[in-house]
């Protein structure tokens, strides 16, 4: 890696080692100092969600297809980490196999290629599919993975996803013998993915693959022209994405402990899609900011803000919710971060 | 979708239906494989239908059931379609006025008492009009300021709409279900027609009725009037429109309207057959859109036909086989409609 | 968007946050000083999403509770000390993550005491790890067995309880009912919930054991407006259709099946014991029957019966609390629940530590013995987080618009 944009990954990685760092040394001082906006727990839901948006981001931003199913990959992740620890007996696993420190590692490893396998093989047969018509194509897989999931894969009998009430139990990651845990350690197992994730993003999109992507986006029939084959290149952009949404899904499963398909389905899809959104889907960097947007908002309505009107708690922060989402969009279209050729364009297109 | 600006504004304009399709999807041979999958879905429901001694007055009492949810996608759809075709959005605030319309009907109607025929129609005219005029104000403040941005931004802004929408019922309706009388009784309880072995309730021939009505309204709308004629022309090529002297934002904010008014219509006509609630705008606002993808998204009469369609294969489903797959079943169905014919099954052309 | 449009867009923004921050700042300054050791009690319900029908009565009664504990002035301990107690109130939005993150929230950073919450089974099994491993006594106001007992081990976890009554215990009261009336062969059709599922499950267990057949059982859709499930109960022979089910659905199913499978008996379960079953069903809700929390029927129990006492008290001022809202059995179950929390605290004496209170209070919780709550009398023990008995169960039915209690003499 060079260039300027190594120089802000190092800058960026180290800031968010700092902060791990002062909240492991003083544990809950983040949320003192910001009177309980920000949280080692938030922190490492925006890391996951930035794992699951740098994909997203290259799917959509780079290569412009869109997907509003990538919530199932999330979830496929999250239920075979969840499936492969938890329900060891009925799956006949040998407790010296499934109690070994390696083995949800290894999981986790096994859900991700075989995700990004199926999304390869689906993608080959939607990605054909163009705009709206592939949106609707990965909405359609997404609801299709949650019923799957809620309905215990077909075969109640072995209760393997739990149906509705989901898996609860899911053991802590290890290394050795050493338990990552408690958040403080576990924050920076969470954000070593976000910031790898985040590299592999940049390193492909200043490579000749990103320089592809963007010519498939701009032109696909111009890029086609030019001798590349389109349909292979958006599908293993397409598997990559959901690769790095299962190893999302498996760090959430062992952070969460406990895992219920409803965290999965559609509308969970559809605020991946505004997370990329409102950080900016044409930029790596905007997916941490995405994320971290999203989930302060929503924390500054729930805490800050309705909290202390106890009469109007609950019910308003949708309504809030849903005004800023607007407001975001009417005032940054192209999200917080944007390249500037892409903001250019923004504009010239008004 | 595109996903960023990048794009020059005349892009959004193209008509998708034509637009889609790569060489090889193009070439599918759409009808045979369409009949082929008929045939084998007929068979497979004859299969499981027989082994529950299932005759063909019961196949015929599951497609009706089925038609009547549908007929309420298929508006539902139309909705979609209009405004699609017209600003190039896909509208995912529609769930929102399906809810609203009976929510509003129910306040309406009580408000003024609560019985009498006469009450009934005036309380379900207003809602339908404060609907629209609630998807009058959702494109000029929200939309229209945004006209210039990309396809994505323009549907994540219909999200909030939504999700504020919603919440905002929650606040002023609370989470309780609600009743609307009976269209025939004006009562809670419907009356049950029975026509020689099949059973209907009389709810049911109000919502084919006023959705076959609404619908060819909406045709002979777009047929006839100069108004309409103007709204096919912005789909048709907006710059084009424009040049014509047609005003293209009010167009647009015509076919918000347009699709209020079908939300609304879909919503309480089928308000008396459920029990309405705050949050029953999600479930149908995306059925209806199934219905509009799998009918083209820019076709009438595929979207009419793609939630009939929709609704009774998933009333089939249900009655020969375990309910809980009903929406996995009519999701995979549309994923392979798209792969076998992207730009929709009817024919394309009439348009 | 011009620029003068814009302008007036940024203004409007400008004023909103502007007041946003008067909001903000104001509590800061008018916050009156403590004085002792105030309790923290976190309260997690289902104020919007799927589960708000459930969530917002519960959420009600825990504001019921935070004025009733400032009117007496809060708890007193063993050792006479009396402390504030303050209810922090949170809306979970019916999700599993967005419960799990309140919670961790509440115990780490809040230092609650006691955690109360949630109101449905997922979000509150997603709370279950974050409150055992930062020892905190949690209870839960969902259903489902697996909150209070591993699945696994068939073990009790240490920190969670819940005073909620399960499809089990319906299923078993439901049976004793269909036996008594002389039915064998049934029909059941549930909604496509964890809910629905769960009382199919426990029906085809229950039943078993009783000897009656279930010929035909299918999920139907929550939204669901026609119910080809009512071809196939015509088809199946059955005797009687049980409906597991909550309000709007169970109301829409009831309506169907009621004009169209002619003569059979419609039970329900006890998710459909909520005034907004008659409210959203009418006709077609007379004659069925259900298992019900005794609370929906208080007036009508036994003068010599306790819990009418303690339930009658309780509506009142539910009712007078929120002026007019009729009683539902969820109130009942948050009732219980913050009962059972300021239990624990009463047993805790000044002046210890946040994690030894937590401990004491758990251990508290754990000896309640003959509790009188809203549902029954329940008796707590290391081996029952729960503490029901199916007994308590009545068996309800819907005469001229409302809910009237049948004893076993008058079943048939």
């Amino acid at each position: 890696m060079n260039g300027r944009w190594a120089a802000n990954w190092l800058a960026f990685a180290a800031v968010v080692v700092a902060v791990g760092l002062v909240e492991l040394v003083q544990p809950g001082i983040l949320a003192r100092l910001s009177r309980g906006l920000v949280s080692v727990d938030l922190l490492i839901r925006a890391g996951l969600f930035t794992v699951v948006l740098v994909g997203l981001n290259l799917l959509m931003g780079y290569a412009g297809q869109a997907s509003l199913g990538q919530a199932a990959f999330y979830g496929m992740g999250a239920f075979a980490s969840a499936i492969f620890t938890v329900r060891t007996g009925a799956l006949n696993i040998p407790s010296h196999v499934a109690g070994a420190w390696w083995w949800p590692w290894l999981m986790m490893a096994v859900a991700a290629l075989a995700v990004g396998a199926f999304a390869l093989v689906v993608g080959l047969a939607i990605l054909r599919l163009r705009g709206h018509y592939l949106a609707m194509a990965t909405l359609g897989l997404g609801i299709i993975v949650y019923i799957v999931l809620r309905e215990n894969l077909g075969l109640p009998h072995l209760n393997l996803t739990g149906g509705f009430d989901g898996i609860v139990g899911v053991p802590r990651l290890r290394v050795g013998s050493a338990e990552l845990w408690p958040v403080q350690v576990y924050y920076f197992v969470v954000w070593a993915a976000a910031v790898g994730a985040m590299a592999v993003g940049l390193n492909l999109v200043h490579s000749p693959v990103g320089r592809a992507l963007r010519a498939v986006h701009g032109s696909e029939l111009a890029a086609e022209s030019v001798g590349m084959d389109v349909g292979k290149l958006k599908a293993k952009i397409f598997a990559l994405s959901a690769a790095l949404a299962s190893v999302a899904g498996s760090l959430y499963a062992h952070f969460q402990a406990a895992v219920v398909p409803d965290t999965f389905g559609f509308v969970p899809s559809l605020e991946l899609v505004v997370m990329s959104a409102v950080g900016g889907m044409s930029s790596i960097w905007g997916a941490p900011l995405g994320a971290l947007a999203v989930l302060l908002l929503e924390q500054l309505l729930r805490t800050h803000v309705l909290g202390l009107v106890p009469a109007v708690s609950g019910e308003l922060e949708p309504v809030v919710f849903g005004l800023m989402l607007v407001v975001i969009m009417l005032f940054w279209p192209a999200g917080l971060v944007s390249s500037r050729r892409s903001r250019t364009a923004a504009w010239a297109g008004r | 979708m595109e996903p960023t600006a990048t794009e020059a504004p005349t892009r959004s304009v193209a008509v998708p239906g034509r637009a889609v399709g790569t060489p090889t999807a193009r070439r599918a041979p759409t009808r045979a494989v369409l009949g082929a999958g008929a045939a084998v879905a007929g068979l497979a429901f004859w299969v499981l239908g027989r082994r529950l001694g299932y005759g063909p007055l019961d196949y015929l009492q599951l497609v009706l059931d089925g038609t009547v949810t549908g007929s309420v996608y298929a508006l539902v759809a139309v909705g979609f379609v209009v405004v699609y075709r017209v600003t190039g959005v896909i509208n995912f605030a529609q769930g929102a006025f399906v809810m609203l319309g009976p929510m509003l009907a129910i306040t309406f109607f009580q408000t003024l008492g609560g019985h009498g025929a006469g009450v009934l129609a005036a309380s379900a005219l207003a809602a339908v009009a404060a609907t629209t005029l609630v998807a009058t104000v959702v494109h000029r403040l929200a939309l229209h300021p945004a006209r210039g941005a990309s396809p994505l931004t323009k549907i994540i802004i219909t999200v909030g709409v939504y999700i504020a929408l919603q919440g905002l019922a929650l606040r002023v309706w609370g989470p309780r279900p609600y009743v609307l009388p009976a269209f025939t009784t004006l009562h809670m309880a419907d009356r049950l027609l029975q026509l020689g072995g099949l059973s209907l309730q009389a709810q049911s021939l109000w919502v084919w009725g006023i959705g076959a009505l609404a619908v060819l309204t909406l045709v002979l709308f777009f047929e006839h009037t100069v108004v309409g004629k103007a709204m096919r022309a912005c789909a048709v090529n907006r710059i084009a429109a424009r040049l014509m002297g047609i005003r293209v934002d009010r167009m647009a904010t015509l076919a918000f309207a347009l699709a209020g008014v079908l939300g609304a219509v879909g919503g309480i006509v089928i308000a008396p057959s459920t029990r309405p609630t705050y949050d029953m705008g999600l479930e149908l606002g995306l059925k209806g859109f199934v219905a509009a993808i799998a009918g083209g998204l820019v076709s009438l009469p595929g979207a009419v036909a793609g939630g009939l369609v929709l609704g009774a294969l998933e009333s089939l489903w249900a009655g020969v086989t375990v309910a809980g797959f009903k929406d996995l079943f009519a999701f995979a169905v549309l994923i392979l409609l798209l792969l076998v014919r992207p730009a929709g099954w009817l024919e394309p052309g009439q348009e | 968007m011009s620029p003068r449009r814009k302008a007036a867009w940024l203004a409007a923004c400008g004023l909103g946050v502007a007041s946003l921050l008067v909001l903000l700042v104001f509590p800061l300054v008018a916050a009156p000083a403590r004085v002792g050791t105030p309790y923290r009690i976190g309260f997690i319900s289902s104020v919007t999403g799927p589960g708000a029908s459930l969530g917002a009565p519960e959420r009600d009664v825990a504001r019921m509770f935070q004025e009733r504990l400032e009117r007496e002035g809060g708890v007193a301990g063993p050792d006479g000390v009396r402390h504030e107690v303050q209810i922090l109130i949170n809306d979970d939005q019916s999700r599993a993550d967005v419960a799990a993150s309140l919670a961790r929230r509440l115990i780490e950073q809040d230092q609650v005491h006691v955690l109360v919450g949630t109101t449905l089974s997922g979000p509150s099994l997603a709370i279950v790890p974050i409150a055992t491993e930062l020892r905190t006594p949690t209870i839960s106001m969902a259903s489902a067995r697996a909150i209070i007992e591993d699945p696994a081990t068939k073990r009790m976890r240490t920190w969670i309880f819940k005073p909620v009554p399960e499809n089990l215990h319906s299923a078993a009261k439901q049976a004793e009912y269909l036996k008594g009336v002389g039915i064998d062969r049934v029909c059941h059709l549930y909604e496509n919930t964890a809910y629905g599922q769960d009382t199919f499950a426990s029906a085809k267990q229950e039943f078993a054991k009783a000897g009656i057949r279930i010929l035909y059982g299918d999920s139907f859709d929550r939204f669901a407006t026609e119910f080809p499930q009512v071809t196939r109960v015509r088809a199946s022979g059955c005797q009687a259709v049980v409906i597991g089910s909550i309000p709007p659905a169970a109301a829409v199913i009831n309506v169907a099946v009621a004009g169209r499978v002619g003569p059979r008996k419609i039970v329900h379960g006890h998710g459909a014991c909520s005034p907004d079953l008659i409210r959203t069903a009418g006709q077609a809700a007379e004659g069925t029957v259900m298992p019900c929390g005794k609370i929906l029927v208080a007036d009508q129990l036994p003068a010599n019966d306790p819990v009418r006492r303690v339930n009658l008290e309780f509506i009142a001022e539910y009712t007078r609390f929120t002026g007019g809202q009729p009683i539902s059995t969820f109130a009942g179950h948050a009732y219980d629940a913050l009962q059972w929390a300021l239990a624990g605290l009463r047993a805790v004496p000044d002046g210890q530590p946040l994690p030894r209170v937590r401990e004491l209070a758990r251990d508290a919780i754990e000896r309640i013995r003959n509790y009188v709550g809203t549902h029954g009398i329940m008796t707590l023990s290391p081996e029952d987080h729960l503490g029901f008995d199916a007994k308590d169960f009545v068996i309800v039915t819907v005469q001229g618009g409302r809910f009237v209690l049948l004893p076993p003499n008058r079943w048939k």
